[in-house]
This record gives structure tokens, sequence and C-alpha cells, in this order.
């Protein structure tokens, strides 16, 4: 089995000038702030003096190379700047807001995964029929819902009409946490289920049509237990690389919802740095939600391989 | 990166094969329903000044927040503004924007990976590793920070979608490139002597651009919900402009109590999303019958 | 405490000599309505949408940060629950001299910080001088008539004044001169205002910054049997919708300033209780005069004239209000109606206008606050106004915290201050307002008229009540004359409550002291 992991230092240098563009493009953000980044974040009607002082603070009076250099350096320490509104260091609030992001969407994955399943064979199961086109019309309609919307639905529906969620927040102790987590998880869930499904379904109506599974027929297999003992898995491969995929999706979906919920995450850490024009904590947020990103898809890959004896990625080129 | 993720996903999820010939336009149900749709939609954008009984920025505080009547369908805000001129008029605004967007990306990621697909080598490489450090960005990171960076505003909204999505038409017309330029028509161009510009311009681009162009019916949806999305974040088009996301933005306030506020914007968005998506099934049934898996 | 006689502030002048009786012991001060039955312990779980900036007493002027280390550092005097007199707090008497130039002041017996070291009064001349010190650049400009303050004995302190000086007691009474041990305990003031230590009801517990401010109990009170709770945590919630809905559903037990908009179904919700204390509150626009063409005088009046004030007390208060005509509100003695003062008026607007160096309009901003949804429906009311005159306003929105860094610096053309008295006497504001010199660059307007800056410093030594009151009146004439801010209205503060929460109130002055405040389980 190890074998197969042959391609991992590969895939790892393949990732090595993905993420050196990624810091190039953290970086350069703010230099595409027209004029004066300075003035940008501190306003159009800033004096000079303070313009300065900022630059000077952000170290933008030295040259591009040097800055990018120092800005480098400073990464590789774990420095990621001082929080320009909360005047602490930015490892600190990132740190703190990672693990909130991260249960939200772990959270909302689980739930996908549960809504997608059943929703997927029972298409899967009579493609073309009654059952199959409501599914389809759901993942159409949940593709094309806006997500902040939907968590606003949920909100005015189940938290304030029905009163059986909270209305924000995250809560204090882990319990709380997951009752907190519920309905930004299912947001979240809604708006990815329709990929999951639709990569479900294609891949389940592929498997039932197989050889394999028509010798499982022959010997009395059928319903749940078929789909649970013989397809789900060979079905589920390539629904990995579109989990994979779309966990980056995901984080970027957190990042609004934890704005309508009032999370404390890093989506609420970022939108709060917009309005207080924050860019070393805007710049940090963009580069850790791209480096999870990067380290996912390489997980991806791995867990892929494993799932899959077909998958050989060593030998393959990755486009 | 959603926009990959809903290529990836449609690639997989095509329906098994079934024997289906290329039958008129016409006929093709999917595509009559999403053009039904979305000419509605931009009929009454179009049509906005005319169909919208009010004017949409027009303040009338001493009406504000009324139900819905006889005189407003769907009541008025907080401004005593006509929520349904609100709307109409938010067709015309999210309709515009959110074609207008599709425009830089689709032509700018095509010629791109028309070129790294055509010429491969160290071009293709630069290109793609690229592509893949815009895509390790989740869509909405690189948008909100974008359309902050340059400023809010219509041109920045237009700018941010294009440097987050022109990679999909890049990768898409890339390996649409690599596949055409192996068959024989292609090779014997170029040994008959055809300049690779004619080659690229006449033969391949139009044959395989019809991809690109089904993938840009999604990318019109993500766009148009990218574009409400930063309107509810006050990142968008700036108030007083009708705009969907902004008038959830604004409905919000009073969901317990004008539910429809917040409620009908949204819906208009999903409604526009649908459409859409009917016309992109439909022109991929249309455009490529053959390449049903 | 205090069976003291309460006394009207522009009473004292005249009182020659005067001496407050002092005790030891006994029941609350605040008059807060506690029962002898108020529930012990409990979280007290205050909702509100910006966090506090610094613990600084000396130079905070937000009221985010006010109302929270009020709760920790007290000062000799305070406000009464009408917040028209002040009352003794930390000091128990004084006496003044006949030239009215030097107050004896005794201080309260048994008192200790929450360290438990004693107070004394080295304690409290350190204080003031600490606050006198910021001058300019704090609420130093409140002591601006303080010669001295000297420790007499451990219980007694002597201040001596350079002239007579109206507004002493009341200014005593400002947190500002809130009493802190002497040296820091020690460390440096910045160490110190991280957690500042100080003789209230509560202590200094834990700062998650952008997120909630903790304070828990002092169990060394000096007055017995409070506080009641076993802390206070301030959360923040930015989005007044969610406050609303986490009060509703038991997540939070006050929401601070829950939305107009919602306050009437508050009002009627079970399990609620919405309050709108009276107050003392201003909202204004603020023209910054530093910046083109804001400097002139027919610019700033067009813009006072154009703005509905009606509409907005009905839209944005939804009723709960009334149109502003001076820069005092009601409840502030001196207030002075102004018939004179703009009013909407379009058609005077537009002739301002057109007297004004850009006759034709021009294209101009507002910074406001991206929590506030107050000012948020102003601005885009202004906006459609004002484009009548041909002013293209575009709306830039900044988190609070970074509004208050770009207000301070003077980078905005307009914005929307508000104002709450911190003392039952106008001086604290008109010298915030109107001088050049009172610690805000007039409020952060940069206005500057000589005259009303000569009629405010009269007004601050005038010791007889009815003169006091005459300069008052023309100062408010000649400011609204001169539209060195468009006044909007006038607001009570609303608070909502869940029926769990006993004994809260805020008091015309905007805080909320929670000693005697209790949580029902």
């Amino acid at each position: 089995m190890l074998e197969r992991l042959r391609f991992v230092p590969g895939r790892l240098l393949q990732a090595v000038p993905v993420i050196f563009g990624v810091t190039v493009v953290v970086f350069f953000m703010v230099h595409l702030l027209p004029g004066n980044p300075a003035l940008a974040i501190l306003g159009q009607t800033a004096t000079e003096d303070r313009v300065a002082a900022l630059n000077h603070q952000l170290g933008l009076d030295q040259p591009l190379w040097k800055q990018y250099f120092t800005f480098l350096g400073h990464l590789l320490t774990g420095d990621l700047g001082t929080s320009i509104s909360y005047q602490r260091p930015v490892s600190e609030l990132i740190t703190t807001a990672i693990p909130v992001t991260l249960s939200l969407v772990v959270f909302a994955l689980v739930l996908a995964l549960v809504l997608s399943i059943p929703l997927a064979g029972i298409a899967a199961g009579r493609p073309g029929r009654g059952r199959d086109l409501a599914v389809r019309a759901f993942t159409l309609v949940g593709q094309g819902m806006p997500q902040f919307w939907v968590g606003i639905m949920l909100l005015l529906l189940l938290a304030v009409k029905a009163g059986a969620f909270p209305v924000g927040g995250y809560g204090e102790t882990a319990g709380s946490h997951v009752y907190y987590l519920f309905l930004p998880a299912l947001t979240l869930a809604i708006a990815l289920s329709p990929q999951i499904i639709r990569s479900l379904r294609a891949s389940t109506i592929n498997v039932l049509g197989s050889d394999y599974v028509g010798t499982a027929r022959s010997k009395g297999a059928a319903g749940i237990s078929l789909f649970r003992g013989h397809v789900l898995r060979n079905a589920a491969i390539p629904t990995v690389s579109i989990v994979g995929v779309n966990l980056g999706y995901l984080v970027g979906g957190s990042l609004v919802i934890e704005k309508v919920f009032a999370i404390p995450g890093l989506g609420s850490l970022m939108i709060n740095a917009i309005f207080s024009r924050d860019f070393p904590t805007i710049q940090a947020v963009a580069l850790v939600v791209a480096l999870f990103v990067v380290v996912v898809g390489i997980l991806t890959d791995v867990v892929y391989t494993f799932l899959d004896p077909r998958v050989d990625l060593s030998a393959k080129e990755r486009a | 990166m959603t926009t990959t993720a809903v290529a990836t996903a449609r690639r997989a999820a095509r329906r098994p094969a079934r024997s289906r010939s290329l039958r008129p336009w016409y006929r093709n149900g999917t595509l009559v329903t999403g053009l039904v749709i979305v000419g509605l939609l931009v009929l009454v954008a179009v049509l906005a000044p005319w169909l919208a009984p009010y004017d949409p920025v027009k303040q009338d505080l001493q009406s504000a927040l009324q139900s819905p009547s006889g005189s407003h369908w769907l009541g008025t805000d907080k401004y005593g503004r006509d929520v349904l001129s609100r709307l109409i008029w938010g067709a015309r605004v999210d309709l515009r924007v959110g074609f207008l967007a599709v425009l830089i990306p689709f032509v700018f990621g095509s010629v791109m990976g028309a070129l790294a697909g055509y010429f491969g080598g160290w071009f293709d490489a630069v290109v793609m590793r690229v592509v893949d450090v815009f895509f390790a960005f989740p869509f909405y990171v690189l948008v909100i920070v974008l359309v902050f960076v340059l400023g809010a505003g219509e041109k920045s909204i237009y700018l941010a979608i294009a440097a987050v999505s022109w990679g999909s038409y890049a990768k898409i017309l890339r390996g649409e490139l690599l596949v055409a330029k192996k068959q024989d028509w292609v090779v014997a161009a170029r040994l008959g002597g055809m300049s690779h510009a004619r080659v690229l311009g006449r033969h391949i681009t139009p044959n395989v651009l019809s991809q690109a162009l089904i993938y840009g019916m999604s990318d019109i949806v993500m766009d148009i919900l990218a574009i409400v999305t930063l309107g509810y974040l006050g990142l968008g088009i700036a108030p007083p402009t009708a705009e969907w996301g902004s008038m959830i933005l604004d409905g919000q306030e009073f969901i317990t109590t004008q539910w429809q506020q917040a409620t009908i914007p949204g819906l208009a968005v999903v409604v526009t999303s649908l459409g859409l998506s009917f016309l992109g099934d439909g022109l991929s049934d249309q455009l490529s019958p053959g390449r049903r898996s | 405490m205090t069976r003291a006689h309460r006394y009207r502030v522009p009473g004292i002048a005249l009182a020659a000599l005067l001496t407050l009786s002092a005790c030891g012991g006994g029941s609350s001060s605040s008059g807060s309505g506690d029962s002898a039955a108020a529930a012990e312990g409990g979280d007290l779980v205050i909702a509100r949408a910006a966090d506090a900036l610094s613990m600084d007493k000396t130079t905070t002027f937000d009221n985010n940060s006010i109302y929270v280390f009020e709760q920790i550092m007290q000062p000799l005097f305070t406000v009464s629950k009408d917040g028209k007199e002040v009352e003794p707090l930390l000091a128990t008497s004084y006496e003044v001299s006949d030239d009215k130039l030097t107050y004896t002041i005794k201080l309260r017996e048994g008192v200790t910080f929450s360290d438990g070291t004693p107070m004394t009064a080295k304690d409290v001349k350190f204080s003031i001088d600490e606050d006198s010190k910021t001058g300019a650049d704090g609420w130093g400009y409140i002591n601006a008539a303080i010669d001295s303050v000297e420790a007499t004995d451990d219980q007694t302190v002597t201040i001596k004044l350079k002239y007579a000086w109206a507004p002493l007691l009341a200014d005593l009474s400002l947190f500002s001169n809130g009493i802190i041990p002497e040296n820091y305990g020690g460390k440096t003031s910045e160490q110190f205002y991280e957690a500042p230590v100080g003789t209230g009801p509560f202590k200094w517990g834990e700062w998650k910054k952008g997120q909630s401010l903790k304070l828990v109990k002092n169990d060394k009170y000096w007055q017995e049997d409070q506080p009641h709770l076993d802390s206070v945590t301030w959360t923040v919630v930015p989005d007044a919708n969610t406050r609303k809905l986490q009060l509703q559903g038991g997540q939070i037990d006050i929401d601070e300033y829950p939305d107009w908009s919602s306050f009437g179904s508050l009002k009627n919700a079970p399990g609620i209780t919405a309050t709108a204390f009276p107050s003392t509150r201003i909202d204004y626009l603020d023209f910054n005069q530093q910046k083109t063409p804001f400097a002139d005088v027919h610019v700033r009046r067009a813009i006072a004239y154009a703005v509905d004030r009606e509409s907005l007390v009905k839209t944005v208060l939804y009723g709960n209000g009334e149109p502003a005509d001076s820069l005092l509100a009601p409840g502030v003695p001196y207030y002075a109606k102004n018939p004179d003062a703009p009013k909407f008026d379009m058609a005077k607007a537009k002739e301002e206008l057109a007297q004004s160096s850009v006759p034709n309009g021009f294209a101009t901003s507002i910074t406001i606050n991206s929590g506030d949804p107050n000012q948020g429906s102003v601005a885009q009311i202004l906006q459609a106004q004002l484009k009548e005159l041909g002013i293209d306003l575009q709306i830039e929105q900044l988190d609070p915290t970074a509004l208050k860094q770009h207000r301070n610096a003077g980078d905005f053309n307009m914005i929307i201050g508000g104002w709450t008295m911190d003392i039952p006497d106008p001086d604290e504001w008109t010298s915030f307002a109107v001088d050049p010199e009172g610690g805000s660059h007039s409020a952060y307007s940069w206005y500057d008229n000589p005259e009303v800056v000569a009629l405010n410093k009269q007004a601050q030594a005038e010791t007889d009540e009815s003169k006091r009151a005459d300069l008052y009146k023309q100062l408010q004439e000649k400011t609204a004359a001169d539209a060195w801010a468009a006044y909007l209205y006038y607001s009570p503060y609303a608070y909502a409550t869940t029926d769990k929460v006993k004994g809260f109130y805020a008091t015309p002055l905007g805080n909320y002291p929670l000693e005697g405040v209790s949580k029902t389980k």
C-alpha cells in the first residue's frame, strides 16, 4: 500500500510554486491599492504625516523586492504582522479564529454528506423518474440560492419563528458549539450538497450498471443493503475529489455565513478587518485560507489513492 | 474554488448515454425553459423604466414601511421606496453586472488557455501554475479582498471577478485544445503550410469555444450570486441604487415584521439562477450532444 | 450612604458654605430600586455594537469604554439618578472658602481598592493630577480651573482654584477624575490601564478584544451587600438584528441600544422589557471645517437647512425623539429653545448655497459607522436630500474603531456625531464642542469662532445663575447661526432587557450603574 504513496513527494514539490505564488499574490494585494496603500488604509483625506508614518510602519518605504523578502522572512517565523485595529499580533487573532471556522467547515461537510448520500441514492435508483427529477430540482435550486440568504431564511424559520436554535453566536462550551453551529453548518451544507449529489448520482448510476453489481444482485442483494454494501464505496470515489475541490469553496462560503450568524471565526475576522481597513489581518486571513486549500488538495489526492485501486497518481501527469 | 467545482460536477454528472440525435433547439425542453425564464428577466430589466410603477430611489419618508397593498404590491421599504420598483430595477443592475462580469474572464481566460494548450511547453506550464495559484484562494475570499483593494463599485466588481474566474476558462480551453490539436485535420492544416494564427483562429477556436460558452452560463450564476453577496456585505453597488443584495440587507432589519422585504429579492436571485442553469444545460445538450459520456 | 442633601448644581455657587453630613454604612446612594430580596450571583451579559477602546479614563471619549470603566473606578462625587444633581460618592462632605477658590473635601472612611489597599487622600491627589495633565489631549480641560490638589491628611483633600469656577463639583463627578491608586500602584500608566484597579463594585476580569469584556464582582466593595452580580460581560455583536434575536432567545440579558425599528415590537414581546430612558443625547452632523468647502458658513447653513429633522425622527427613531434646535439637549441645564435654529427649508437651503463658494453644488462624502443602522439611515436620507441641492454625497462605511481613528485624525468630510453629557453642567460639552482648546478640536469640526470661545469662557467663570443662563443662551444662538454642526435630533436611550434583569436603569447622562442590578435565575 505504501508504495502507492510514491507520488506524495512529487505532489508536495508541485505545491511549492503554488504556495510561493500565493505569498506573492497576498503580498501584492496591498500594492494593488490605487495610489498609496497607506492612503487607502487611512482614507483619502488622511494627512501626509500619517500616511508617511504608516508607510514606514508597514515598511512600504522600502524597495519592493526588499519588502517582499522581509514579508516572506516574517512568514517563515510565523509573524503575520500586527493588526492595525486590535494592536495585537495577527497570528494570535488567527489562531483563535481557525478552530471556529474549521469546526464549522467540518460540521457542514458532515451535514452535506448526510443530506447528499440518501438523496443521490434515491435519485440514482430510477434515473429520469419523479424522484430523480425532484432531487434534480433540489440541486438546481440549492445551487442558485445566495448562501447568506439561505442563512437568513433558516434563521427566520427555525430560530425566530420556531425558536429551535439560537440566532447567532458560538456558545461557550463544546456542546453548545454544536448547537450554535447547526444552522450555519446546515446553510453551508445546502449550498454544498448539490455538487455532491450530482457527482454521487452519476457515479452510482455507472456503478449500478456495472457487471459487479449485476453479480451482487443475482446473489440476492437489493435495496439499501445493496447500496450500502456494494455501490456506495465505489460510487464515492469520484465524489472524494469533488469534496476536496469544494472544501475551499466551503471555507469561502463560511466566511460570509459567519457574518450572518455572528460566529467569531476567520470570516468575521476578515469582514471586520475590511471595514476597519486592517490590511495585515486581511492579508493573513487570505494567506491562511489559501494554504488550507493547497493542503486539502494534497490530502484529497492521498485519500483518493487509497480509495481507488485503479488510481496511481505517481504515473499520471496531473493537469 | 466554486467555478471549477461546478465544471467538474457538471462533467461528472452528465447523464448516462441515451442516444439523442441533434434536434432543433425549440424541441429541447430545458433550453426552451431556460430561454423563456432568462428572456423574461432580460425583458423586465430592459423595460424597467416603463414597468416599474415608481422611481426606485425616490424616498417618500411619509409612507415608509407599508405592507403590501394595491398601490404598493410588495409594500415599501424603510425610506418609503416601492419594493416592487426596486426589485424590477434590481434585475436591471444585477443582470447587467452579472453578464458583463463574465466577458473579461471569458475572453482573457479563453485566449490564455487556448495559447497554453496549443503551444504547450514553458508557456503552458507558467499559465497553469498561475491558474493554480488563483484557484488556491476560495472564490469569496479573493473577490471580497479584491473589491476592497480596488475600492467598492462596479468597476472593481468586474476586475475582481475577472481575476478570480479567468482560470476556469483557461483550463477548459486548454483541455479542448490539447485534444483538438492532435486531430488529423489540424495536423494536415499545419502541414499544408497554414500559420499557427490561422489554425488557432479559424479552425480550433470556434469548435472548442462551445464548452467555454456552456460553462459561462453557470459562471453567470456564480457572478450574480457574488454580486448579491457583495451587496449584502455592503461592499457592492453603492446605495441608493436598487440591487437585490442590498435589498436583502435593508430588509433583514424587518425580517420579523415585514418578511417579504428580505425574502422576495432572494427569490428573484433563485429564479434567475434557475433560468441560467436551464439555459446552460440546454445549450450543452444542443452544442455538444456527442459529448455525453 | 448619604442621607446627604441633594442640591441642584446651579445652586452650589450661591451657597457660600455647604456641609454635607456624612454617615457610614446604610442604604445605597444610587436609589436604584434594589430590594432586600434581590437575587444574588449570576453573569449579566450585555450585548453592544462595538467594543470598548481603552480603559484609560483620562483620554477616552468613547461611551462603550466609559460605561465599562465607570464600574471599576469611582470619582469623589457622582450624579443622581435623575441626572440633574451632584451627590457625594467617595467624598462625604466639602467646604468652600468665601472667595470660592478653595474647596476642602472629606473622604469616605473605610474605602479600599479592589486589591485591598485603603484609599487615601494621596490617591485622590494623584488621580486628579493625572487627569489634569492630559490637557487638550484628554479630559484634562475639565480640570482647567484647578490650581492645585493637596492631601491635607489621609482623609482630607484641599483643591485650590485659579479662578472662581462654577462647575467644579460636577467636574469632580466625571469619570476621568475617578480615583485610582497612587503612582498606578507601581506600574506605568499603560500597564495599569491594561487591568485597572479602583474602588468600584466590579473589578477587572478579562478582555478578548473585539469579542467580549468581562468584569467580576469586587468582594471588597465598600457598599455593603453590593454588587449582587458575580460578573458582567459585554459582548460585541455588531448587528442590531442579531442582538435583538439573541435577547429574545435569552442568550443575552441586555441589548444596549436596540434598533428603533424593533423597539416597538420588543416592548410588546413577552419576557422582554424595553425602556426609553430620558437622555441628554444630541446627534449632529459634523462638518470637517478644515476641508473645502465646509469652512464656508453658507455651505454649512445650506446643509443644515436641507436636513428634514421631522422625517429623520419618524424614519430613523420611529417617532422616539425630537428634532434638535441646539447643541444642548433639553435635559441639560441652561438649554434654551431656539426657534431661529435652521429648520428644514429647501428654499432657504438653496438660497444659502447660492451665496456660497460652490453655488452649483459639489461632491463630498460622509463616513458612517458600519455597525450602526441609524447612521446608515441618516446618511441615506441625507444623500437624497442633498441631491436636490446638487450635492453629491458618497457614503463610506467604517468599522467603529477605525471610524474613531479617522475622526480623531481629521480624515473625513462629514461624520455623524453623538454626545451625551457626563456631568450635569453644560460646560463639559460646550467646551468640547466650540472651544478648539477643549480636547477635540471643537468636537472634531475644527470650528473656531473667537466670539463663541469668549462667550464660553465667560460662562465658565460666571457664578450668577441668571447671568450664566443668558450667556449660554447667546452661545446656543450663535453656534446655531454659524451652523458649526447641523443638529439632527434628540433621542432617548433605548435599552431592552429580559425580565430576569432587575434594577437596571440608565441615567440621563447615559451611564448605567450596575451595583444595584440583579438577575433572577
